[in-house]
């Protein structure tokens, strides 16, 4: 019973893959980049593929500084008194902002070749949020106490502990991996089997959640281009052959039907973003491109994570 | 012995007169205001929303020098600020700033969740640069937010905010670059010009 129905998981993981193949034929363009850059989109908190949620998790990103700074972003009409600082005078020429290395450019080298199509992908991902995960989200959030959906995200995070120790290993991160180990066996007994994360007790066993995206992105790999997928978000081509190979040692994907697997999936998403609410719609908010703020915030947020 | 309580007192010297003479550091310019803000958000008595306006007229009080809005406009544009004449930039940094502010200050309104913030500490790129780390602690999750900041007419001011490794200027510099690609500053500003009049009906 059960292997049948793993099989029937694994083909639509297979399917994926083959797509993925097909479309890295398609493009020609595969991974010419050195430096480290975006993996998948895997939520740090979840561990797991959690679809939609990345669409939301990356705009998370890009809106807390709303939360902690943005809020007190001043006025330049304000201060704007002595005219001096607009003028070409004020600077030197060769100050061009771009020069120092805090400063390159992560989304302007990465190739976008599929804009229309990841452009309609962002609009389909736009509707689905606000007609229906969103929707969905408060509708859960009402009727789930707080405490129960914190459990459900520590649960979801715990399961998915071997796609972290396996690309920590991956990475010769072998302290992480231990970390990874610890943790997980910690949470696993006194935490109930995963539903309490007892870490911020432990501040030695945090980590940097890793995935293969991020593996790959270590051993020199490129993002590719960029790529929007449907209800997944944001990715790269790197990070989505990633993604794939992580389903492999995802727990979820070896739920026993696909049913109960897609179920598992949905509603890690809708947990996860029950407290994500109002995130996505705050970077929409500010961005003069919507489109353009979340392929770049993704490709940064996914530079830094390659970084750690 | 009176050679040694000389030598002290010019140590003494040496060693505070740089800190009274100086500005105070960054960290130190940043947490003050920061402190007031995170106590002006859990201030009950802004739960009304007639109070929420006064809130915000706070949180704007509070925050009015510690961001350098020029630096963060000329950031932004990267080199396109070369494009746009010293009036353009005048006014786009205006427009811009109110667009940040107003965002931004509503977000940071709405959000209900408990959270506190950690100063985890400061490190100086240059004499003029420094980077302040803190880490934002809330249930549903922590993440860093390090506030890039230079040193201008002796006061220290922010002029990039990253969050989890995004940075904020360069978000928008993507985006102003590809609108500059095949448009004209006096499009931007007028796109800018256009956003802020809608959010200011709203």
């Amino acid at each position: 019973m059960n292997k049948k129905t793993d099989r029937h998981a694994l083909i639509g993981s297979r399917s994926l893959a083959a797509l993925m193949v097909v479309l890295l034929a398609l493009t020609g363009c595969a991974h010419k980049r050195t430096a480290g850059g975006p993996a998948d989109m895997r939520t740090p908190e979840s561990g797991a593929p959690s679809p939609a949620a990345q669409v939301v998790r990356v705009s998370s990103s890009s809106a807390t500084p709303a939360e902690t700074a943005g809020g007190k972003a001043d006025s330049g009409a304000a201060q704007a008194t002595d005219d001096s600082e607009f003028s070409d005078d004020a600077y030197t020429d060769d100050e061009d902002f771009l020069d120092e290395d805090e400063d390159t450019e992560p989304a302007m080298d990465v190739p976008d070749p599929l804009a229309p199509f990841n452009r309609a992908m962002y609009v389909f991902n736009d509707r689905a949020y606000f007609w229906v995960l969103k929707p969905v989200a408060l509708a859960y959030r009402k009727v789930a106490p707080k405490q129960f959906r914190l459990c459900v995200k520590n649960f979801f995070y715990n399961i998915a502990a071997p796609i972290r120790f396996a690309n920590c290993l991956l990475q010769g991160k072998f302290t992480s991996a231990a970390r990874e180990l610890t943790r997980f066996f910690i949470n696993s007994t006194v935490g109930c089997g995963g539903l309490n994360d007892l870490t911020p007790l432990y501040p030695d066993l945090q980590t940097h959640p890793e995935d293969l995206g991020q593996t790959f992105g270590r051993y020199g790999i490129g993002e590719g281009f960029y790529i929007v997928w449907p209800l997944l978000g944001p990715s790269s081509l790197r990070d989505t052959i990633g993604m794939v190979g992580d389903i492999f040692i995802d727990p979820v994907t070896y739920f026993n039907t696909t049913t109960i697997g897609i179920g598992t999936r949905a509603l890690d998403m809708i947990n996860l973003t029950s407290f994500r609410i109002g995130d996505y719609e705050a970077i929409k908010d500010a961005a003069i491109d919507p489109y353009e703020a979340l392929r770049n915030g993704y490709l940064q947020y996914r530079r830094q994570q390659v970084s750690e | 012995m009176k050679t040694i309580v000389t030598f002290c007192l010019g140590l003494l010297l040496v060693v505070t007169a740089p800190a009274v003479a100086g500005a105070p550091g960054p960290m130190e310019t940043l947490r003050v205001p920061v402190n007031k803000v995170l106590a002006l958000l859990k201030d009950p008595q802004y739960n009304t929303p007639e109070k929420r306006k006064i809130q915000r007229e706070k949180l704007f009080e509070y925050t009015g020098d510690i961001f350098d809005s020029v630096e963060i406009s000329r950031r932004a544009l990267g080199r396109n600020w070369r494009r746009f004449t010293p009036e353009q930039r005048k006014k786009f940094t205006e427009l811009f700033a109110k667009i940040l502010k107003k965002t931004y200050s509503r977000k940071i309104q709405s959000t209900q969740e408990d959270y506190k913030v950690v100063w985890l500490g400061e490190k100086k790129t240059s004499p003029t640069r420094a980077v302040v780390m803190t880490k934002v602690v809330r249930p549903s999750g922590d993440f860093p937010v390090d506030y890039r900041m230079h040193l201008k007419n002796n006061r220290w001011k922010v002029y990039d905010v990253m969050v989890e490794g995004i940075s904020l200027v360069k978000n928008y510099r993507s985006q102003f670059n590809r609108y500059l690609v095949n448009k004209k500053p006096a499009q931007l500003i007028a796109l800018l010009q256009k956003k802020v009049d809608r959010m200011e009906n709203e």
